[in-house]
């Protein structure tokens, strides 16, 4: 009887148990592996020996292209590039929200926009945002070359929908990848990102 | 006026967002926006003066706290007034709670207004005031639109201006209430920032209570506090966000309750130095392009800061077999024990099967262990504050366990033989399946024996649940592993029991014996179970048992007829049933007032502010972690902590003694109990002024232990003080 209920009540733990916490600064990032825009699959672990910079993008939201519209996105993705930064641009727009784009239409948007992402990854079911802790959109995380966490954040510290806030603004992104090249500590390595909450599907 | 309305309206139903230039109304499709103001006594020095921004929303658009949460920004002002003339703070109202999905928002639905106290100088004499104010808002339903507005209303100074007294008053009543009387405490334990609030006012205590905090970037917003009174203290447990950017030492939050339009504001000190937010530095020198593969392995997992005995976990584990061999002497353990090993000396038992019901009831003990754990490590991974013995800080588990001990012991005092109340089918089957009646016996041998930490336990299991899952239960079955050895030793070499005296009369009398010391566990329950629901509670118990036994007896007294079985059989089940359903509500509230252990003489409840308190007068605080259901710490309570010498001691060196009682769950002494390692009672420590970690004594206590680290504390004041020029 006894015995019964333990097994009970540790299978319905089991659930618990699985659901890890969010990605933390310092730690290994989540592993994942999920389809690009053109349906190719991408995983973290194939730029192992990389910088890599994910970006929460969601072209229905107005902070998004506030960065967009300004350049400042696209100026911050080849910065990095020419770092030999990989770029990977995340989209966890659920289906059911009316801001879901297509893949091809994704697609569409970012070349619009002259974007440097190397891929855009399209993660429907958000389960990359999910193990990143992703809230809003923009929301930046950097992954050193030995797969740590080393940033997470806002891309900046003007959280405003303005654009002519930008020139103003401590670009966190470029001054992480800046301080990581040199072998320096990053000196603001958690900031508050702001901008829309992340469409994640209904499912919770 | 109206023309300059409609043109707004024109302007942004064509443009979506836009501003309108000096209206006191920007209206857009989400919401309807009004610069308004309250001057009761016209515009004058030392006259009240408030303006404010009215928000409708459309119906589930939402504009955003001062800490927006997760996603949003809140509205922001940007005034323009005349020389003299200056605007406060927003008066935030109460906010709400707004999820969306697995994200949690702080702000506003329908109708909103945030008031803006102004000051007028003296040197203000204008006859009419001109206000200018920039609005921006974020306003999301399931999209989010940044949308602001210029304002502009002009304000006579002589005649009063109450149009919207109303609005102003109700906009009041929404403010968060400040209390002088209430203070808060927190400190940061692993991914928890532990909050104690004191001092709130009468008609909150008791309730169900939410925190919504004004500094953004600290918690995870999205995560249920975990939280309780004890007394007239609201403690919580709030998680940290594991991104977390900000390390605020004073914590502005906002307690609300269900039902109510204004919530508490109360400050927060933060004791804690926060943790280092990130050791990204670890990470640092890789080179942005090109770290060499061969260096990938990846980090281990970390211990959280506080935990970090020096411990591996093959030195848990060993300790843990010995922990475990000693729960073998535990009182209510051993009449289990020695009644299966009674049942080697039945003629017939063959080596084989003696061996296979050893391992039956080894796999039995190891499994539970195992399962107690886990169910531990999910709920504590789920944000649940747990420790080892939990299952006996539930009211219903205690009763369940006197109940089961009950009929133990009225067993084997003969009252009623399973044989013949069982029904043939069920008896039989317990017949053919020893073994599970010896996996069985291993698992009711765990749920009495896993609540005290015995000797060399309290360090292995503190340790154990800070490691990863797989180590942490390898330690918990090290430790069933060593409860079960003796009996399996006795199992595999029969030539141990041969020493048992032959099977004969005597073994009646024994069993019988054996009764007692079942009957003193029901005492020690009974007890627990009054310390954690009152008097009432435990005579309930005593009530179920007492016509438990009536049923036992009625149903199970050999050589009673069959018919008079099934009349005094179906007579006393009825009462049983009666009675239990009286008895269960009792055995679930948990009374508030009571105070276990607070009554005995010097000893004041714990608490950790007061204990920093005390440190920093110089004063040595020993804390006395305990809880009613734990047999050690009672021994200890009795003998060591009873000493005359100990307690001369205690007083000579004026020590302040705390009692931390985890009789019922007790989110702060849990959080306490990990920093310190441990993850079960009895813990002793004794805390010295200056130094925040305190110094741990033995489990099982001795008063020349105690005395010695007095001493010890005493000698190393006095090398201080000759230190000093």
């Amino acid at each position: 009887m006894t015995l019964n209920v333990l097994l009970a009540a540790a299978a319905l733990s089991i659930p618990l148990a699985a659901m890890a916490a969010p990605a933390q600064v310092g730690q290994a990032a989540p592993a994942f592996s999920v389809t690009d825009t053109s349906g190719k699959t991408v995983s973290l672990a194939e730029f192992k020996g990389k910088t890599v910079v994910l970006e929460w993008v969601n072209p229905g939201c107005p902070y998004v292209v506030k960065h967009y519209g300004a350049g400042n996105m696209q100026a911050t993705q080849r910065t990095a590039r020419d770092k030999g930064v990989v770029w990977l641009s995340v989209n966890t727009t659920s289906a059911d929200h009316r801001d879901y784009l297509a893949p091809a239409v994704m697609s569409g948007w970012m070349v619009q926009q002259k974007a440097a992402a190397q891929h855009t990854l399209m993660d429907t079911d958000g389960t990359v945002g999910r193990a990143f802790g992703a809230r809003t959109t923009p929301h930046l995380y950097i992954v050193d070359g030995k797969g740590t966490l080393v940033y997470a954040g806002g891309i900046d510290n003007k959280p405003s929908a303005n654009p002519a806030d930008i020139p103003q603004a401590r670009n966190h992104v470029l001054a992480a990848l800046g301080e990581l090249q040199a072998g320096k500590p990053i000196s603001e390595a958690q900031t508050r990102p702001y901008g829309c909450s992340v469409k994640y599907g209904s499912a919770g | 006026m109206t023309s300059i309305r409609t043109l707004a309206v024109l302007a942004t139903a064509l443009l979506g967002a836009t501003l309108a230039q000096g209206a006191a109304v920007v209206t857009t499709p989400q919401v309807r926006a009004e610069l308004i103001a309250h001057a009761p006594q016209g515009v004058a020095a030392g006259a009240p003066l408030q303006l404010g921004l009215l928000i409708r929303h459309q119906p589930h658009w939402h504009t955003y706290w001062k800490n927006p949460g997760d996603s949003g920004l809140p509205t922001t002002f940007e005034w323009k007034l005349p020389a003299g003339v200056t605007a406060g703070e927003v008066q935030w109202p109460t906010p709400r709670k707004l999820p969306i999905g697995p994200l949690m928002n702080f702000g506003y639905e329908g109708t909103l207004l945030l008031p803006v106290p102004v000051t007028v100088a003296p040197t203000f004499n204008a006859h009419e005031l001109q206000v200018a104010l920039k609005a921006e808002w974020l306003v999301c339903k399931d999209v989010c639109i940044p949308e602001s507005g210029d304002f502009s209303l002009t304000l006579p100074t002589q005649g009063s201006s109450v149009a919207h007294a109303a609005a102003f008053e109700s906009a009041a009543r929404a403010l968060p209430k400040s209390l002088v009387e209430a203070r808060g405490a927190a400190h940061v334990q692993g991914d928890q920032l532990v909050v104690r609030v004191e001092g709130l006012p009468a008609d909150w205590q008791g309730r169900e209570i939410d925190l919504l905090p004004e500094t953004a970037g600290v918690l995870a917003n999205a995560v249920k506090p975990r939280a309780q009174w004890v007394q007239a203290v609201w403690q919580a447990a709030l998680t940290l966000d594991p991104q977390r950017s900000e390390s605020p030492e004073r914590m502005p939050v906002v307690l609300t309750r269900a039902g109510l339009d204004a919530g508490l504001a109360v400050s927060v000190q933060v004791s804690t130095p926060w943790p280092a937010p990130a050791p990204a530095t670890a990470a640092a020198p890789a080179a942005v392009a090109g770290a060499s593969p061969s260096t990938t392995a990846a980090p281990a997992e970390s211990l959280p800061a506080a935990a970090t005995p020096a411990m591996g976990w093959l030195a848990a584990a060993l300790f843990a077999v010995l922990g475990g061999l000693l729960l073998n002497l535990m009182p209510c353990v051993f009449p289990v024990l020695s009644l299966k090993v009674l049942g080697f000396t039945r003629p017939g038992v063959d080596r084989r099967a003696l061996l296979t019901g050893g391992l039956a009831y080894t796999a039995g003990v190891v499994l539970s262990f195992v399962a107690l754990a886990g169910v531990m490590l999910a709920l504590r991974a789920g944000g649940e504050q747990l420790g080892w013995g939990f299952q006996l800080q539930s009211p219903a588990v205690v009763a369940l366990l006197a109940a089961l001990f009950t009929l133990i012991g009225l067993n084997l005092a003969g009252v009623f033989d399973f044989g013949t109340s069982l029904p043939g089918n069920m008896a039989g089957a317990r017949g053919r399946t020893p073994l599970l009646d010896h996996l069985l016996t291993g698992v009711l041998a765990v749920a009495v024996a896993a609540p005290c930490t015995a000797p060399f336990m309290g360090a292995s299991l503190g340790v154990a649940v800070t490691m990863p899952t797989a180590q942490a239960l390898a330690v918990f079955a090290a430790l069933g592993l060593g409860m079960a050895l003796p009996y399996l030793a006795a199992t595999a070499w029969p030539g141990l029991t041969r020493r048992l005296p032959r099977p004969g009369a005597w073994m009646v009398t024994f069993k019988t014996l054996m009764a007692f010391p079942m009957f003193g566990t029901v005492v020690w329950l009974l007890w627990v179970l009054g310390q954690q629901v009152g008097i009432d509670g435990a005579a309930a118990l005593l009530a179920v048992l007492v016509v438990l036994a009536l049923a036992a007896w009625s149903l199970g007294s050999p050589g009673r007829r069959r018919k008079g079985r099934l009349g005094l059989g179906a007579m006393s089940v009825t009462l049983l049933t009666i009675t239990l359903a009286w008895a269960w509500p009792s055995w679930r509230i948990a009374p508030t007032t009571a105070t276990p252990s607070a009554s005995a003489e010097a000893w004041e409840p714990w608490s950790p502010t007061r204990v920093s308190e005390l440190q920093s007068q110089g004063r040595l605080v020993f804390v006395d972690f305990t809880a009613a259901w734990c047999v050690t710490c009672q021994f200890n309570k009795r003998t060591a902590l009873a000493d005359a010498g100990v307690k001369a001691d205690f007083s000579s060196r004026g020590v302040a003694l705390m009692r931390a009682d985890w009789t019922r769950r007790d989110a702060a002494i849990t959080a306490e109990l990990t920093r310190l390692g441990r993850s079960g009672v009895p813990v002793y420590a004794l805390y010295r002024p200056g130094q925040p970690r305190p110094e741990l004594l033995g489990e099982i206590l001795s008063a020349a232990e105690v005395r010695a680290a007095l001493a010890r504390n005493a000698a190393s004041r006095v090398t201080l003080l000759e230190q000093r020029p």
